[in-house]
């Protein structure tokens, strides 16, 4: 039966096929083809539910697990990443599994500096301001700091949306920043809208890759950026074998102790074995439609940040 | 959240008006449901409020209680927000702080300023059910 759906499910476009998602529950089908969550079977609507718990349940812990499972390198991908972006003020990005705003704040101060870099520049280029001139100056910067850069959180969990939240009230955020509970195969956004894309450590948790990456390319303007960053697949033997060893064998534990669920972390470790490697995302992201796709792996391929544009 | 609230503003006799009506008035519903609307409105005061404290929020933003059940979203949001499945357009609804798609008849909550734009969580704003029933909750 479900062999026979899945013709079906092709021929519908790509709104069609989420009715049909929605649809099919409803009716009593089997919900979904076959995919994994993890190194199990399951159908789609199963691992969409499964993986949804899995970040409703880390979601408070979510900063503190990824400091200690990474030994706080994840800070550094994440800043390699908004570097590589490289965002001049004015930029409009969306952030997609953004959930608990790591991507977003780093944006943020990067465009900040770039801001104050800039309004500083300007003032030395210009000796013989008068005081008016200069004052009116200062006045820029504190009344458009970000130059009107703006940045979308959008996730699907509601728990990591709060979680991001209230990171952003702490740390001081709240201009340029919003916050969308969405989907990423189906963004709530119109056409040629934003300058960047990025989906951080997400991708691998979204069921229809394909989907998902067709969204971005639709919601980005013609010379958009789509940048990924994601775990992928040792090269390396030996690094391989010991990565492997502590992805097994210290993850799920750090996942007990310190947030109390091992299953959580086990699916995390496995999600990562399971996630296609570079050069089939790299495929991937070209089947959307990017150019210039390219990769470049950190940590020999531990993770591996993909770049395509929309020309 | 809304509509939950009908059938208990109907029993409640305190803020004047007197319920004149035994079951929960229809939404749109004439004179009478005028007050019925008043106690709805502060039923919906009181759920904001309870609302508010449970998400944990802690009213950075000062806002004043809306007429709805939690805070507007950022006007700047708006500006990219269409509907996931159409792609249209949403209207913003103050009066239940929802973005509603009018061709298909749809709205969608926004919780805690946080637009809710799954097609699943959206509600249907029509009186029956759509000829095709699956963008119902």
């Amino acid at each position: 039966m479900a062999a026979g759906l899945c013709p079906g499910r092709a021929l519908l476009s790509r709104r069609g096929g989420a009715l049909w998602a929605l649809l099919g529950p409803a009716r009593g089908l089997a919900a979904g083809p076959e995919t994994h969550f993890g190194f199990q079977n399951v159908s789609e609507a199963e691992r969409r539910e499964k993986i949804y718990q899995v970040f409703e349940n880390v979601a408070e812990k979510y900063d503190v697990m990824n400091d200690s499972m990474s030994l706080g390198i994840h800070r550094v991908w994440k800043d390699i990443l908004v570097h590589k972006m490289n965002p001049s003020p004015g930029t409009l990005l969306v952030d997609v599994a953004g959930g608990t705003g790591d991507i977003a704040f780093r944006f943020l101060n990067y465009v900040r500096s770039v801001r104050e870099r800039q309004l500083q520049q300007k003032l030395r280029h210009q000796q013989n301001l008068s005081w008016q001139e200069i004052s009116k100056s200062y006045q820029e910067e504190k009344s458009n700091p970000l130059g009107d850069s703006q940045v979308v959180v959008c996730d699907i969990n509601r728990e990591m949306l709060k979680a991001g939240k209230q990171k952003a009230q702490h740390l001081g955020y709240s201009e340029g920043l919003s916050w969308v509970l969405g989907n990423a195969e189906e963004l709530p956004f119109d056409d040629d809208k934003f300058d960047v894309y990025t989906i951080a450590f997400g991708i691998r948790n979204v069921t229809r890759i394909d989907l998902a990456l067709q969204e971005a390319y639709r919601v980005l303007k013609p010379g958009g950026r789509f940048l990924c960053l994601e775990f992928s697949h040792v090269s390396n033997p030996l690094l391989s074998r010991l990565y492997d060893l502590y992805s097994f064998q210290v993850i799920p534990v750090l996942g007990e102790v310190i947030a109390g669920d091992w299953k959580s972390y086990q699916y995390l470790v496995e999600s990562i074995r399971r996630f296609p490697p570079q050069e089939e995302l790299k495929a991937m992201v070209e089947d959307a439609g990017f150019l210039r796709v390219d990769y470049q792996n950190l940590n020999s391929g531990i993770v591996a940040i993909h770049s395509g544009f929309k020309l | 959240m809304v509509r939950g609230a009908e059938p208990r503003a109907a029993p409640e006799p305190q803020r004047g008006g007197g319920a004149q009506h035994d079951t929960a008035p229809p939404r749109t519903g004439g004179g009478a449901a005028a007050q019925g609307g008043a106690m709805l409105r502060g039923c919906g005061r009181g759920a904001a409020a309870v609302l508010r404290r449970a998400a944990g929020s802690r009213g950075a933003s000062g806002q004043e209680q809306g007429p709805g059940p939690g805070r507007p979203p950022e006007p700047s949001l708006l500006r990219f927000l269409v509907c996931p499945l159409s792609k249209r357009p949403l209207r913003y609804e103050e009066s239940t702080n929802e973005l509603i798609n009018e061709e298909l008849g749809i709205a969608y909550p926004i919780i805690d300023g946080i637009p809710n734009m799954i097609p699943e969580a959206a509600r249907s704003t029509q009186k029956r059910p759509p000829a095709g029933g699956s963008e119902q909750p």
